[in-house]
């Protein structure tokens, strides 16, 4: 079914993917993608994808596959946005800034309720600037840590060498890198992952990784409002939690803590190879070879339903 | 075709003996203050006494053995070959400690509350008096970390640093195989019951390294980090039979979430806050039975001092962990044992000449 689907929507003339721009009030632009199949109407909300940080619209979107086109099969109509310092959008160097960027988003989009799903720390960021967001109606949170912990050795060289992912495409250790964070234990279509690295990520600014350094070892991120930990903990928009055992960038015990301080509002699914066919790592939980079939369906379910 | 499966066969049981203890292992058998006795091996220090004897615990359905395999997979040697006395002891009906026997008063359920009310206080007294050390270190695998998670939140003495490795104190990960545990679990585990795990490990040896990738391996060890062979040894003389009043107490931790005493009135996760020993919590990045996240519950718990420590290759190990890996992993005296050991030293206080 799913292979039909698939093929329709790839032969299909009447998918339509539109992009325009939205300038924040500071000026910076930011990339707002759409997809639609044109003539197909839908009582649900539109769905908004945010990528991780570094990470670009080929996230969602990647040589053709990914969640955006997914949902659009469904009969769904797909934003992806790129925030300040992802993808197309212009230059970032505020963590707290690029959250604000969510408000800018939906403002453009005149919408009165949406679905959020966010990705790793920026999804984070994305939550805690908007909790309160009547606008919001569902979360889906892919490895989306509420607690920052001091990272990994190899996390930590990374990030102090300023996240540049484009230093990790040149090499085999950088490879190496890559995989132990992002990739590893993880199966991918012929060449995507390495695909992903040179064509779908962003260097991070020297400033937003010293941020995001700064952010993982004092464990929290204050904002001009309350933090990170307070404002997540604050949210009550129903929310999905998909956590990947194999996870070496947003580690799963930094994400699980979120559901027992959530009040109920936050529903979890872990994966592992105990019983499902993948661990699910950073990047393989949307461009994996198995994400369609195990991790798409459930995202698609938690917004379908009538009550989450 | 059946040659070759009879050749495969045999040389699945190629490593299907027993390896004896050495004979510098020191059998001791205390007595639990309700009449089991508990089997103890003993290894002197090798050389000069650096710091106080070292008391090691095995996990569920496991005994003695899983941290004393062999020459070259054994927690305990290592310990003892840096200098430390170091101990192993089976939980009752474990091991070669005592079975039940309702003729000698050792009768079932034998529950999760009988480990750390009477066979970890009675190990321990049996160490400090054997040795007469005021104070001993422990470290615990999976199970046998939750045992001392429990008894020093109940204020339980004479543990001065604690390791803790797989050891979970909530296990509601939002997996699918959770909702199967919730509706087999209780039809399968009751009071009175021993379950026979030994048996049906013992039954699965000689396949154990004709499978690649198979169920075994997903759950319990990563060939990246223990060899199949070594695995197939601790099938083979390193499980036990499982109590089934313990099982049916841990499965609470599936349930409920909660990590209780089997009445639910002692909430341990809530009063470990309470423990100041100095525990070092180790957790395998690719541990499908305890995943990180539900180690990190029992750290987060803790009162402190406190140590995280995630094996991973993104922190420097060679290979991804899973559970088994952390006691028996080819290359777990580097990567788990020196950490564990460094951890212990570090809350000695300076030693006087």
């Amino acid at each position: 079914m799913n292979a039909v689907l698939a093929l329709l929507l790839t032969a299909s003339p009447e998918l339509s993917v539109s992009h325009r721009r939205v300038d924040t009030p500071d000026h910076v632009a930011l990339a707002l993608y759409r997809y639609q199949r044109v003539g197909v109407t839908t009582d649900q909300p539109p769905v908004l994808l945010i990528p991780e940080l570094g990470f670009s619209r080929a996230a969602y979107d990647f040589e053709g596959r990914g969640l955006a086109r997914w949902l659009v099969a469904r009969g769904l109509t797909v934003y992806v946005a790129e925030l300040r310092g992802q993808g197309k959008a212009g230059p970032g160097v505020s963590l707290e800034a690029l959250g604000g960027d969510l408000r800018v988003i939906l403002d453009a989009l005149k919408v009165k309720t949406i679905d959020l799903v966010v990705h790793g720390w920026a999804g984070s960021l994305v939550i805690a600037s908007n909790a309160t967001d009547p606008r919001i109606r569902r979360v889906i949170a892919l490895n989306t840590p509420l607690l920052a912990e001091p990272p990994s050795v190899l996390a930590e060289s990374f990030l102090e060498d300023g996240g540049r992912f484009s230093s990790l495409a040149g090499s085999p250790q950088g490879a190496r890198t890559f995989d132990l964070l992002f990739s590893m234990w993880s199966k991918f279509p012929r060449g995507t992952d390495r695909g992903f690295l040179s064509t779908g990520t962003r260097d991070l600014s020297r400033p937003v990784a010293a941020q995001l350094l700064a952010w993982m070892r004092q464990g929290d991120l204050p904002l001009a409002s309350g933090s990170v930990v307070s404002r997540m903990t604050n949210s009550t928009k129903p929310t999905l939690l998909l956590l990947g055992l194999a996870d070496g960038f947003a580690s799963p015990e930094l994400c699980a803590v979120w559901r027992e301080r959530s009040n109920g509002a936050v529903k979890l699914r872990s994966f592992s190879r105990l019983e499902t066919k993948e661990d699910f790592s950073h990047l393989s939980m949307l461009l994996g070879t198995y994400a369609p079939e195990i991790v798409f369906p459930l995202v698609h379910d938690f917004l379908a339903r009538a009550t989450p | 075709m059946k040659r070759v499966l009879l050749l495969l066969l045999l040389g699945g049981c190629a490593n299907l003996r027993v390896v004896p203890l050495p004979k510098e292992a020191e059998r001791h058998r205390p007595k639990t203050a309700d009449g089991w006795e508990l089997s103890l091996v003993r290894y002197r220090a090798v050389g000069p006494a650096t710091g106080r004897p070292v008391l090691l615990c095995h996990g569920i359905s496991a005994n003695e053995r899983n941290m004393d395999l062999d020459d070259e997979h054994s927690m305990a040697r290592w310990f003892a070959s840096q200098g430390r006395e170091a101990w192993t002891m089976s939980v009752r009906a474990t091991g070669d400690s005592d079975r039940p026997d309702p003729s000698k008063g050792r009768t079932l359920p034998i529950r999760f509350d009988h480990y750390w009310q009477y066979d970890l206080p009675t190990a321990i007294e049996h160490v400090r008096k054997v040795s007469g050390a005021d104070a001993i270190d422990y470290a615990g695998h999976s199970m046998g970390g939750m045992i001392a998670y429990a008894y020093l939140s109940q204020g339980g003495q004479g543990l001065h640093a604690v390791a803790t490795m797989g050891s979970p104190t909530r296990l509601d990960w939002g997996t699918g195989l959770e909702q199967l545990i919730r509706t087999l679990g209780p039809a399968v585990v009751s009071d009175d019951i021993i379950l026979p795990s030994q048996f049906g490990a013992q039954l699965s040896a000689p396949l154990q390294t004709l499978v690649d990738d198979g169920p075994f391996q997903r759950f319990f060890y990563n060939p990246e980090s223990t060899k199949p062979e070594t695995w197939q040894r601790l099938v083979v003389y390193g499980t036990a039979d499982t109590a089934g009043g313990a099982a049916k107490q841990l499965l609470t931790l599936v349930e409920t979430s909660r990590f209780t005493s089997a009445d639910g009135k002692v909430d341990f996760r809530a009063d470990m806050a309470r423990i100041r020993t100095p525990v070092i919590v180790v957790a395998g990045k690719l541990d499908r039975v305890a995943p990180s996240s539900a180690v990190k519950d029992g750290y987060r718990a803790l009162g402190g001092p406190k140590r995280w420590l995630l094996i991973t290759r993104a922190n420097g190990a060679l290979g991804e962990y899973g559970h088994m890996d952390l006691v028996i992993g080819e290359r777990a005296p580097d990567e788990v044992f020196r950490p564990v050991l460094d951890f212990f030293n570090q809350h000695e206080p300076p030693r006087t000449h």
